[in-house]
């Protein structure tokens, strides 16, 4: 027993909690919401607790309680205790609104055990240091936020949502099971730290390709991926802090799963050029069925699923710093995004208050992408571009299209200076920030994660795939009011903002409109 | 249009007079934005709540009357007495009612008859197939109309300026869902529907094989089964009648709705034809009332007996002893039955301090830009069409307006790039950390919340002098405010100050539109204190003192702060009055804070009141007009120094004053701020007797749609009503469901005459879903209206008398 055990406290406080909370299943339980968000509060003060022991001790594994090096163990390093203060706090501020907000349901403890379990199992995940916790800990969570998706289990469309992430989640479950036996028969060990320790050494045992190859399908599952998005925009059947806390912890499940694993994942070019093209296309894809969603959590979803797919794409690059950067900075807007939705109608009468929106033709959008170059240029040159990745450098210029649309906006003939100056001010603030975020990040994870390598010419052929064709997309979202009144835009705007039909498909393979379902 | 075509031996008149009918029965549904309370029977006033509940049950299950065991439990209590079902049994105007009190408590044990609404094509299409056809085509109808009904919500918009047959056409010859879920060729027989949704409704109700007598019938539980979606195009139709104009969105549902059961119908004619035409024979029998119904029309009706007795006995109370001296204070609140716990504590805390109740819009009918605004908002009550247009700020005020205008314009491009195609990832990365003080800050409500506050309002419309005085005049009689006028009178409109609450606008003043009331308030205030004005108004018979201030208020629901608008006037020579004002109305806020935060749950006391408004996961920041029973116009010394506990709407009227001018005001209350009570009352009466059919249902699950409107959950229909949470607390009802009573001090005479000149007035009362009482110059409930023009003495006060003798 050491210092080295301390993380571990975090979930378990909150587990006790659970427990306490199981026993008072029912509306109003006494004692039981204040207990649940304090033992949130708890394991946030331990998650900062553990980022202090990383600082003071170094990265490094823990020892395993347990036999045969199956049992608890916590990984030590950036990656684990970002999850841990992300998660944790995340996880405090839903189970505090949770208190509030679940006042009065008849099965209110029963809610917030379950949501504390949940919220356990993903603090477990995120610190496991061997193969066999990380495993049980990523079956745990979907297993418990399972129970809360069919909390209303009496609501036919909750039983429809939750029966489709089930299917996909087990078939996840089975992907990560066969990664960690290859690993396992690879490296011969359980132990994650020394797994990754020899894989970036170059150990490259026959298994490994494999164990890559399962573990991107098991992100893909859990991360909402095209073609297996579709559950993702049913589950709004629960309370909203089920839906915070899915899309602000649960759902970077994948995500974390790959930066985790990232070592490993290098091993394997191919299965990083698949990623890079599933995670671009349903990003793009996800991005634009958005922008037709007339409700809000369902555009919130849609939202997500296109930001899982950014964060796929990143890894797919090797720009693992970088996913995990996103993650964060998903989590915190999502978890807000959902617990907020309900200002949606104060925000949609608010748009048309100040009057029209100025229009920028097609000149004003060439102007916005050199304006936007230009601002990048700058600020490469600043942060130094030649330290850089050419996939970094890549990735900026991908981020720096969406920031043109900013710009585009307060170029519009229309637009009065004032706005045009705001634009550009809220252009280059967005930049600076991106690009001294996505610096900060780099120097906190040095030696955490790999090093991006230096491209291929496969990687070369992504890199100009993927920003050629998101340049094509900010260009068309720019020119967007130009074109999306068009007849021929409507058929495709009704196909995408189905999805591409792929939920429909999923539900009719599985009968989830069946009758004979419906007990 | 060719009014004889004829298809297939179906006269088109016949077809659109049903589609109208069938229309008519629907009740509108206001956008969440400016959201008011609406009578969901509004359909069914010509009928009583018996046959309604006929009628509702057959098209779409639903029950109007509570279970009958919450009925016995009452009467198990002794809540309802065994008079109380006497004299309900007695006034029920069925043939086939119980014959006396003992067989209405047998038949009232017997449960009521399960509530199952005749099949719809698609429901029996659904039995035969073991496929959800309802919810599959309730779910794709939903995801079209949210967009073609979307205000803004979506970057991408669908498709604007056509029919909603038009744009639904377009939408579903593209649609491939349906034909995924195994509706073969929908796409392609929707593209071949004919272009007027009149012609494809005829075609579909002949190859449906309905009769002319069961289109009515059939064509209500189609829109019925809508839910929300008909409410909110009922709303456009609305609307459009009420500017002269006409609008077809709702023929257009039922034409898509029907085009759908004509599909289905094909689909699996062979295994429904025969049940099918069992069904449509149904639709066209008449609605009766059934024993059921009227059983339940008796306790519901005996329920509300007793609700009228312990009101009759607290209007008995004896009244305080009010002196003729001038008062220091005269406030003005609306007639919600929120002021009712304010004006209360406010008048407990000093004797020369009166209030008043007004319809919250205090009669000012404007359509209002608010500051930096393109947005005309239509503050006044819905019933009403806006004669005159106001904004907030004049000429001096227009550079900090576009300063204003440019922040909001800059914040909208920052919103949608939030929003975009690849920019949302860009925002992500950027701007995600940020989100930590968004989290804190929201997450301790740390948010503050002040008043509104934007430049004082004026019109934009030009009066004259002539018209402002009348208008002052008009206001101040209809107020029974006409002497006596104390130094200083608030004008307080009212508004909730919540967060990230979706319901927020049905929290604020219902007579101002749904908006915060004090726009109406200022613009009022400015006027009353106009020197010419106040020439014109002496002129007319009403002198105001020159020493007398009219100052505009806002009195916060949810905290029961108020705050005054005196900068709008000249008040230096008031400011010591305002200041003891100001500390009296901190005082009241005090009070009522104290005596609602008992009614409210996981609230100790008057501290918890405020945080609540701040707290963004609240789902109960205050009751509203949960507990409505009543509705008093009369002087307040009526109902002043008892408690009616936040349950009654107080209209001042003397008609002593009235009578001079034919009982005009006395006319005006009966057919405008008693009509609105009882859409709020009915409100809250549907939402509580049926949260499903006429509930937002919880709001846990709620799902803003095009930001009009909630969705629960994933998709499907919008949804109208009042949420769960609304008239529930968790443990019990909040909401007592009860009809309106209506108690006047008025000659009868008087009454009688306006009713005999209002058809649809008097068919609220003689239909009752609203009661109507005389009282009597001591302020008792001396007469009930009996329906019919006729009045029955009531002599409440000895019955309860009797009832505690006997116990």
């Amino acid at each position: 027993m050491s210092y080295d055990m301390i993380p571990l406290a975090a979930p378990a406080v909150l587990l006790l909690a659970a427990a306490f909370a199981f026993l008072r299943p029912g509306r109003r339980p006494r004692l039981v919401p204040g207990l649940i968000e304090s033992a949130a509060l708890v394991a946030l003060i331990v998650a900062i607790g553990s980022a202090a022991l990383l600082v003071f001790a170094g990265a490094h594994t823990g020892p395993v309680l347990g036999l045969a090096g199956v049992g608890l163990s916590t990984r030590f390093d950036v990656v684990s205790v970002t999850m841990l203060v992300l998660v944790s706090f995340v996880g405090w501020i839903v189970l505090r609104y949770s208190r509030s907000y679940l006042d009065g349901e008849a099965r209110q403890g029963a809610f917030l055990g379950w949501m504390a379990v949940t919220l356990a199992a993903v603090l477990v995940l995120v610190q496991a240091g061997n193969l066999a916790l990380f495993v049980a800990a990523w079956i745990a969570t979907s297993v418990s936020l399972h129970r809360l998706l069919l909390f209303y289990g009496d609501r036919v469309q909750a039983v429809r949502g939750a029966r489709k992430k089930f299917i996909v989640a087990r078939i996840g479950d089975g992907a990560l099971v066969g990664a960690a036996i290859l690993l396992f028969s690879g490296y011969g060990t359980f132990d994650i730290g020394t797994i990754l320790a020899e894989a970036r050494e170059g150990a490259v045992p026959a298994a490994a390709p494999w164990a890559a190859g399962c573990l991107a399908l098991a992100a893909i599952l859990k991360s909402a991926q095209f073609p297996f998005h579709g559950w993702l925009t049913e589950v709004m059947e629960a309370p909203t802090p089920v839906s915070a806390l899915l899309h602000a912890g649960v759902i970077n499940g994948g995500g974390f799963l790959l930066i985790r694993f990232s070592d490993v994942m290098l091993l394997s070019p191919g299965v990083l050029a698949f990623l890079v093209i599933l995670g671009g296309f349903t990003a793009l894809f996800a991005g634009l069925a958005m922008l037709a969603q007339s409700a809000v959590k369902n555009s919130l979803a849609w939202s997500t699923i296109a930001q899982m797919g950014f964060m796929i794409m990143q890894c797919g690059l090797a720009l693992f710093p970088l996913a995990l950067l996103h993650i964060v900075a998903h989590s915190l807007y999502k978890a807000h995004a959902f617990l907020a939705s309900g200002t949606a109608v104060e925000r949609v009468a608010a748009i048309r208050r100040p009057g029209p929106i100025a229009i920028p033709s097609g000149r004003a959008v060439l102007r916005a992408f050199a304006l936007a170059l230009a601002i990048y240029a700058v600020i490469g040159l600043t942060f130094g571009f030649a330290s850089k990745p050419p996939q970094a450098i890549a990735l900026g210029a991908i981020l720096i299209f969406g920031v043109a649309y900013l710009l585009a906006q307060g170029l519009a003939d229309a637009a009065p200076r004032v706005l045009t100056r705001r634009t550009a001010l809220y252009a280059i603030a967005a930049s600076v920030s991106y690009f001294a975020l996505q610096t900060g990040t780099e120097w906190l994870t040095a030696g955490a994660l790999p090093q991006t390598p230096a491209p291929g010419p496969l990687e070369w052929a992504m890199l100009t795939l993927t920003v050629a064709s998101f340049g094509v997309v900010a260009m068309a979202q720019a020119l967007f009011p130009l074109w999306s009144d068009h007849p021929a835009a409507a058929g495709l705007r009704v196909h995408l903002s189905n999805g591409l039909y792929a939920n429909a498909v999923f539900d009719r393979m599985i009968g989830n409109w069946s009758t004979r379902n419906q007990s | 249009m060719n009014t004889h075509l004829k298809i297939a031996n179906v006269d088109m008149k016949v077809i659109e007079t049903g589609a109208d009918a069938a229309a008519r029965q629907i009740p509108p549904l206001w956008p969440l934005s400016s959201s008011v309370a609406v009578n969901p029977f509004l359909g069914q006033m010509n009928m009583s709540l018996a046959k309604a509940g006929a009628l509702l049950a057959r098209v779409g299950g639903v029950s109007v009357t509570m279970p009958r065991d919450w009925y016995v439990a009452r009467i198990e209590t002794g809540e309802i007495s065994d008079e109380d079902l006497a004299s309900a049994l007695d006034a029920s105007p069925h043939g086939d009612k119980p014959l006396h009190v003992a067989a209405l408590k047998v038949a009232m044990r017997s449960p009521a008859l399960g509530r199952k609404a005749l099949p719809t094509v698609a429901d029996l299409v659904a039995e035969a197939s073991l496929t959800d056809w309802p919810g599959i085509l309730a779910e794709r109808i939903g995801s079209w109309a949210g967009g073609y009904f979307d205000r803004g919500q979506a970057l991408w918009a669908a498709p604007r300026g056509r029919s909603a047959w038009f744009a639904w056409r377009a939408y579903a010859t593209h649609d491939l869902t349906p034909e995924i879920m195994g509706l073969k060729g929908f796409a392609t027989f929707v593209a071949e529907a004919p272009d007027s949704p009149s012609e494809a409704i005829a075609r579909a109700v002949a190859r449906l094989g309905i009769d002319e007598a069961a289109l009515e019938s059939y064509f209500h539980q189609l829109l019925f089964s809508l839910g929300g979606l008909a409410q909110y195009a009922r709303y456009e139709l609305w609307r459009a009648e009420l500017a002269g104009e006409t609008d077809s969105a709702i023929t257009d549902l039922l034409a898509i709705r029907l085009l759908w059961e004509e599909a289905l119908f094909s689909l699996q004619e062979e295994a429904v034809a025969d049940e099918w035409r069992r069904v449509a024979r149904l639709h066209e029998t008449p609605v009766e009332a059934g024993g059921d119904d009227v059983i339940g029309e008796i306790l519901q009706e005996a329920f509300e007996r007793a609700t009228q007795r312990s009101l009759a006995e607290t209007l008995a109370a004896p009244a305080p002893t009010v002196g003729d001296d001038r008062p220091k204070l005269q406030a003005a609140f609306c007639i919600d039955v929120r002021s009712e716990v304010f004006r209360r504590a406010l008048e407990s805390i000093d004797p020369s301090i009166r209030t008043l109740g007004f319809a919250g819009f205090f009669g000012i009918g404007a359509k209002h830009r608010r500051f930096a605004s393109d947005v005309e908002e239509l503050r006044l009550p819905v019933l009403l069409n806006p004669s005159i247009s106001s904004c907030a700020g004049c000429e001096t005020d227009r550079d900090r307006d576009l300063a204003t205008r440019y922040r909001a314009r800059a914040k909208r491009a920052w919103g949608r790039f939030k929003l975009a195609a690849v920019s949302s990832f860009a925002f992500v990365e950027a701007m995600g950390p940020v989100y930590v003080g968004k989290l804190l800050r929201d997450g301790l409500g740390f948010a503050s919340i002040s008043a509104p506050n934007d430049p004082p309002p004026r019109f934009e419309t030009e009066l004259d002098a002539a018209a402002r005085i009348a208008a002052a005049e008009t206001v101040l009689r209809a107020m029974s405010l006409t002497e006596n006028f104390a130094r200083v009178v608030l004008l307080a409109g009212h508004g909730a100050s919540v967060v990230n609450n979706p319901h927020a606008s049905g929290l604020n003043c219902g007579a101002c539109g749904g908006y915060s009331g004090e726009v109406n308030a200022r613009l009022l205030a400015i006027l009353l204190n106009e020197t010419e004005v106040r020439e014109g108004l002496a002129a007319r018979g009403i002198t105001v003192p020159e020493d007398t201030l009219f100052v505009a208020a806002l009195h916060d629901t949810t905290t029961d702060r108020v705050t005054l608008y005196d900068r709008d006037v000249d008040a230096a020579a008031h400011s010591a009055d305002l200041e003891r004002i100001r500390q009296w109305l901190e005082t009241a806020g005090k009070v009522a804070r104290g005596e609602r935060a008992l009614r409210l749950p996981r609230a100790a006391g008057a501290g918890d009141i405020d945080s609540r408004a701040r707290n963004w996961a609240e789902v109960r920041p205050e009751w509203a007009l949960a507990g409505n029973k009543a509705f008093v116009a009369a002087p307040r010394i009526r109902t002043a120094g008892r408690s009616l506990e936040g349950r009654a709407f107080l209209h001042d009227y003397d008609w002593k004053q009235d009578s001079a001018r034919s009982f005009g005001v006395l006319e005006l209350i009966m057919t405008a701020p008693v009509v609105v009570a009882s859409w709020i009352s009915l409100q809250y009466y549907g939402s509580t007797v049926a949260p499903n059919a006429f509930g937002s249902g919880n709001k846990l699950l709620h799902n803003v749609v095009g930001g009009i409107g909630v969705l629960e959950g994933n998709g499907g229909l919008m949804r109208s009503g009042l949420p769960w949470q609304s008239v529930h607390d968790g443990e019990r009802l909040i909401h007592d469901p009860v009809r309106l009573s209506v108690c006047i001090e008025a000659p009868r005479e008087a009454m009688t005459e306006i009713l005999r000149r209002h058809e649809g007035v008097r068919a609220l009362f003689d239909n009752r879903w609203l009661h109507l009482f005389a009282m009597d110059k001591g302020g008792r409930l001396a007469y009930r209206y009996a329906g019919n023009l006729e009045w029955v003495p009531v002599d409440f006060v000895s019955i309860g008398r009797d009832i505690e003798a006997a116990a």
